[in-house]
């Protein structure tokens, strides 16, 4: 059965990823993007990560998605943008590092063979929200807060990049 | 049972077409959609192998790569925002005033 | 677990101060209606605060919340460097001319250069991967914003989309390389990691490709070659503050950040030694990659430098063939080559502070970034010209100058440790950059001014900043004995002795 659900949704995510990055429309890479995160929660589960599961959909593909979204109608950029008509030697060279870096990586993850253990008790209590929470505010207290300054840095820059009318002294005179 | 490595292989195979992405892509919003795709891919091994450790730190990281993510898209999105009304372009190949 | 909190905060409290400074600006921005440069004053007081409190930490060596950072004399060192380059930093920009447009935004910006140091101040502390990325990641989410601050020109909105594409992915390639090391050793800091990989790893080649990707994150961030790309135009669009900011602090940072994740996780069982610290993982000539790097940017950092006519381009340029010469020591990785880093980032800070700084009076009063428009304002403005040829000699690393002491104790670093090809080409390079560095004094003195042109004044307190600059830069290549020996007592890092 997990095997199975495996496949499915690897293959799901494997074929959205590729449609994100082929599509000419904007929306619909966005879309597709959406596609892709929503089946790689369906792989959180597998692996018993549920809390993971479920903050995967709301903050990925709820908030960040939307806001992606949001950007790409309020700048209404969803002209055909061709990918393809031209050859460029920018193809060539990421084909051939994709291919190189994959072999690399795929070669290299054939020592890794070993099969992932079998529920046991307490793997079953390992994504939990209590387990989760608890190294969190332990173990990771400082990473912890160390996010919420990256955060409010995010937030406080974004603000002020994206602000619409910037006051200088040479318009106030 | 499916192994860890076909996890690991999968994130393997969603990194490099998020690569690859960055690379052809010509529009700073697919670009940055790209970097998240590599992001999450990143997600993906961590809890492999937290899942075969039978150890929650990986699940952990995940958090933290998911806040990057998150301050990374806003500030890109801000960045493109800025430059859309200055030049009404998102199209990085247009966008060269600074040379190489 | 209280206990070790309390204990912790107790000896976190140079970063407390910033993180507190950094809500007082935002606070003060709110409240204060006059928008001048308070908040620039308000994080000079907190980066001094910060500093004193770093001395007092003088001597301790531990491990705090929960073995995420390190509080070393290694640290110590690159957090007093920082702290004042970070000074220095607030100097400059309540002495810009750029960001005096810009006042209604001013507490924004000096509230992102607070995030920013926080985030390298714990870049050269952390010893666990997790909080080295979450601390790379604030310092450079920060400086994407700051890059991007004027606004209105379309060059500095675009170096800071080049800049925060580039920078996205590289730090996901390094965050990919991070997973697959915590993956295989299970451990997330560097002490774990170090024990990993005594005990044997049975999978060296993803050992292999995931400390590659590590390096390239890295390497971004010290703008070594091949990752290199973004820095000219970085610098070029950003506030002259702020590319002086990126060529200095950051890169400061990011060279503590290797250096401790390369000597604690290498290290052999028996510590450190010359050729012990590549000798536990040699499945890849570690050793031979990183002088590699180093080679490629100082060749390419100088070659490329002398065709630029930007004065922040040139010195982007610069910076990288530098990051060059310092990455010279990683690749030696001994206690005299880590001292060598030392020495060198130490003198590094002045000499280019000070040579964005005097580009940087010159392009408030004459307007212009362009080499060809220096011609003759070292008449024009003595004490700043004199100040400039220090700083350019001292770059090019000619005696009686600090850069002359920080260039001949990494080149003797390297040739005691028998690197002979690697000094061979550094010496070149050494050469080939007395050409371009000198171009600007030569355009400044051996030519006439313009008829009319009359002479550039500067305040009195830009005045003092220069030569806060300029003295230890003179100095430091005389009397050099106390920085030795500060750095010498610097080297012990946490794990190692």
């Amino acid at each position: 059965m997990a095997t199975y659900a495996f496949v499915l949704l690897a293959v799901l995510a494997v074929a959205s990823a590729l449609a994100m990055v082929l599509n000419k429309n904007t929306v619909n890479s966005a879309l597709f993007l959406v596609l892709n995160l929503m089946s790689v929660a369906g792989l959180y589960l597998l692996l018993h990560a549920q809390f993971l599961a479920i903050i995967q959909i709301l903050v990925y593909a709820g908030a960040i998605m939307v806001l992606f979204l949001f950007v790409i109608m309020l700048l209404n950029v969803d002209e055909e943008e061709s990918l393809f008509d031209k050859f460029r030697a920018i193809y060539l060279v990421a084909f051939l590092l994709g291919v190189v870096v994959f072999g690399q990586i795929v070669y290299s993850l054939g020592g890794v063979t070993d099969l992932l253990p079998e529920i046991s008790a307490d793997m079953a209590y390992v994504g939990t929200v209590e387990a989760v929470g608890e190294v969190l505010y332990t173990t990771y207290l400082m990473p912890f807060e160390m996010t919420a300054i990256l955060l409010t840095a995010a937030v406080v820059g974004a603000l002020m990049i994206a602000q619409y009318k910037v006051k200088t002294s040479d318009q106030e005179e | 049972m499916i192994g860890i490595d076909w996890y690991l292989a999968l994130s393997a195979v969603l990194f490099i077409i998020g690569v690859i992405g960055v690379l052809i892509r010509r529009n700073a919003i697919v670009i940055l959609m790209c970097v998240e795709l590599m992001l999450n891919s990143v997600n993906i091994s961590l809890i492999a192998f937290a899942s075969h450790h039978g150890d929650i730190t990986g699940q952990v990281l995940v958090f933290f790569v998911l806040a990057v993510a998150a301050a990374e898209a806003v500030i890109g999105l801000a960045i493109i925002l800025a430059i859309f009304r200055n030049n009404l372009s998102i199209d990085i190949t247009k966008v060269n005033l600074l040379r190489w | 677990m209280v206990e070790h909190t309390l204990h912790s905060i107790s000896l976190f409290y140079p970063e407390i101060i910033i993180v507190v400074t950094l809500c007082v600006i935002i606070i003060a921005d709110l409240v204060v209606k006059k928008k001048n440069h308070t908040a620039g004053w308000i994080l000079m007081g907190g980066f001094g605060l910060a500093g004193i409190t770093v001395l007092l930490q003088a001597g301790r060596n531990e491990s705090v919340f929960y073995d995420m950072v390190a509080v070393d004399p290694f640290a110590l060192f690159f957090k007093v460097l920082l702290l004042l380059s970070g000074i220095f930093i607030v100097f400059f920009s309540v002495n810009s001319d750029e960001l005096k447009a810009y006042k209604s935004r001013i507490g924004e910006y000096y509230m992102l250069l607070a995030g920013m140091m926080l985030g390298m101040l714990l870049m050269v502390g952390s010893t666990n991967l997790l909080l080295m990325y979450l601390a790379f990641e604030v310092t450079s989410i920060s400086s994407y914003v700051l890059v991007g601050f004027i606004k209105k020109s379309l060059r500095s909105s675009e170096s800071s989309m080049k800049y925060i594409i580039y920078g996205a992915v590289s730090s996901g390639v390094m965050l990919y390389g991070i997973s697959l090391l915590i993956g295989i050793t299970g451990a997330t800091d560097i002490y774990g990691i170090n024990a990993a990989l005594l005990a044997g790893v049975d999978q060296p080649l993803i050992l292999n490709i995931s400390i590659l990707m590590i390096i390239v994150g890295l390497g971004f961030k010290i703008t070594v070659v091949p990752f290199h790309f973004w820095a000219p135009d970085v610098y070029e669009g950003a506030p002259m503050t702020i590319a002086a900011i990126l060529a200095v602090a950051s890169k400061i940072a990011a060279f503590g950040m290797l250096i401790r994740f390369f000597s604690v996780s290498f290290i052999n069982a028996e510590g450190i030694s010359a050729a012990g610290v590549w000798q536990i993982f040699d499945a890849l000539h570690w050793d031979l990659l990183l002088g590699a790097m180093a080679a490629m940017a100082m060749i390419v950092g100088n070659l490329t430098a002398l065709m630029q006519d930007n004065i922040k381009r040139m010195l982007a340029y610069s910076s990288i063939a530098h990051a060059g010469y310092l990455l010279m020591g990683v690749v030696i990785l001994t206690e005299q080559g880590i001292s060598s880093i030392l020495i060198y980032l130490f003198i590094y800070l002045f000499m280019n502070l000070g040579a964005f700084y005097v580009a940087m009076l010159f392009s408030n009063k004459v307007n212009t970034e362009s080499i060809e428009a220096y011609k003759g304002l070292g008449h024009r403005a003595p004490l700043e010209g004199v100040a400039m040829t220090i700083f350019l000699v001292s770059l090019t690393g000619l005696p009686p100058t600090g850069g002359f002491i920080a260039k001949l104790y990494i080149f003797g670093a390297a040739i005691s440790a028998g690197w002979i090809w690697l000094v061979a080409i550094a010496g070149i390079t050494t050469v080939i950059s007395l050409f371009y560095y000198i171009r600007v004094v030569r355009n400044m003195y051996f030519f006439e001014p313009e008829t009319g042109a009359k002479r550039l004044h500067f305040t009195f307190g830009s005045k003092i900043i220069l030569l806060l600059m300029l003295i230890p830069t003179l100095l430091l290549g005389v009397y050099f004995t106390p920085l030795l020996e500060f750095a010498q007592s610097s080297i012990k890092i946490l794990g190692l002795n």
